[in-house]
């Protein structure tokens, strides 16, 4: 199953979610998540429990058990669950700490966008919360037009107003749209380890062995000469989260002559960055299928 | 404009579109009506924003994400070339 088909089994899920989220209010749901984690990991596919299993032998540095994978899969329900609140600004009952604020505070004193380059770890969806920490700047998100769907059902159903945050990228001008946001100095956030189909791919090394990243993210950075800061947000437990900013480039230059290769030392460099963030907090990154290309095409 | 004005548009723009993303095509093989996006060129947003960025820089006007046609405006070299002939500052 290609992982286009798994994203879309998330976003149901996402949207499961928000319902019980929204008809119980958080800690009814937060104990259903026990349940929902024991369905969600008894009905994965194979392939996609093999999937976390392999990842999860390269960020542990040992064998996974079942309990660490029970692990995983808990996390990425908290997410989800977390998902419903954070993506609305609702953050009330959240306590998360930021770090590296001051990085991107710069940038928007200056007037200045910048892109914020994150990753299918803990939920990106934490720094939402910079908003309410001294931080007003429009913040838009680029999403693959599936997981862009799934948002804005959700944000229809909870907060209409913010629906427009969402930049899909399954339209044409959605990178243009992108750089009238940073012309605004305005954030954009990105998550820089997925592709949509047909991206181009560069292979970098990551928690051990070559794997294929999209080029897109740091390719439209270098087009606008926008500044790079990383940006996780890690789940730590129950409503808690350690979103950090990390300055990555103040500019991404792609030589004209070498530009792939380029692309792909910029890209080894974000792929550093998001092997540290793996081990120290293996069961943060949710990417369900497999990334490395180790299993032969069916 | 005549039926001329527009195809010599039409060439300019294939050239702008071939030398601002390096395409390996010759600028007349393009099919003024194959759809750039997708199948057809198989050109990506990326690719929209770098010939956004060309054709501000050669013809003096702004492609704007906000344009309800661009749909159609994106559709293929024809559509793209009527629209910069309309906006067009230079």
């Amino acid at each position: 199953m290609s992982w286009t088909a798994q994203r879309q089994r998330g976003g149901g899920w996402l949207g499961v979610m928000a319902a019980i989220a929204l008809g119980m209010g958080w800690h009814l749901a937060q104990a259903l998540l026990y349940p929902i984690t024991l369905v969600y990991l008894a009905s994965s596919p194979p392939r996609m429990r093999r999937a976390s299993r392999h990842y999860l032998a390269r960020a542990l540095g040992r064998e996974p058990r079942l309990r660490d994978l029970w692990r995983l899969y808990f996390t990425f329900a908290a997410t989800l669950l977390d998902r419903a609140y954070l993506l609305t600004g609702r953050t009330a009952g959240y306590a998360i700490t930021i770090e590296g604020l001051d990085a991107m505070r710069q940038h928007a004193l200056a007037g200045r966008g910048c892109i914020l380059l994150g990753a299918h770890f803990g939920s990106f969806d934490a720094l939402r919360s910079i908003g309410g920490a001294d931080a007003p700047v429009e913040i838009r998100i680029l999403m693959h037009r599936h997981m862009a769907d799934a948002a804005h059902a959700l944000f229809n159903a909870l907060d209409p107003s913010r629906a427009r945050d969402i930049i899909s990228l399954g339209n044409p001008a959605a990178m243009i749209e992108a750089s009238e946001c940073l012309a605004r100095g305005g954030v954009i956030g990105i998550l820089g380890d997925r592709a949509p189909r047909g991206e181009r791919m560069l292979s970098v090394p990551f928690l051990g062995r070559e794997a294929p990243f999209p080029g897109g993210p740091l390719q439209l950075a270098a087009i606008l000469g926008a500044p790079v800061l990383l940006c996780f947000g890690t789940w730590l437990g129950p409503r808690r989260y350690a979103l950090r900013f990390e300055p990555f480039a103040e500019r991404v230059t792609l030589d004209r002559a070498a530009r792939e290769a380029a692309l792909g030392e910029w890209l080894a460099r974000y792929a550093v960055r998001l092997e540290a963030m793996c081990r120290a907090h293996p069961f943060n990154w949710f990417n369900f299928y497999d990334f490395w290309q180790e299993e032969q095409p069916a | 404009m005549t039926v001329h004005d527009s195809q010599e548009l039409e060439g300019e723009m294939a050239e702008l579109i071939v030398a601002s993303l390096r395409l390996e095509v010759a600028p007349s093989a393009i099919d003024p009506e194959a759809p750039l996006f997708g199948d057809g060129l198989g050109l990506d947003s990326i690719d929209a924003l770098e010939i956004a960025l060309a054709i501000s820089k050669r013809y003096g006007f702004q492609l704007r994400s906000d344009d309800e046609h661009n749909h159609n405006i994106f559709a293929n070299l024809r559509a793209l070339a009527a629209h910069v002939e309309k906006h067009r500052a230079r």
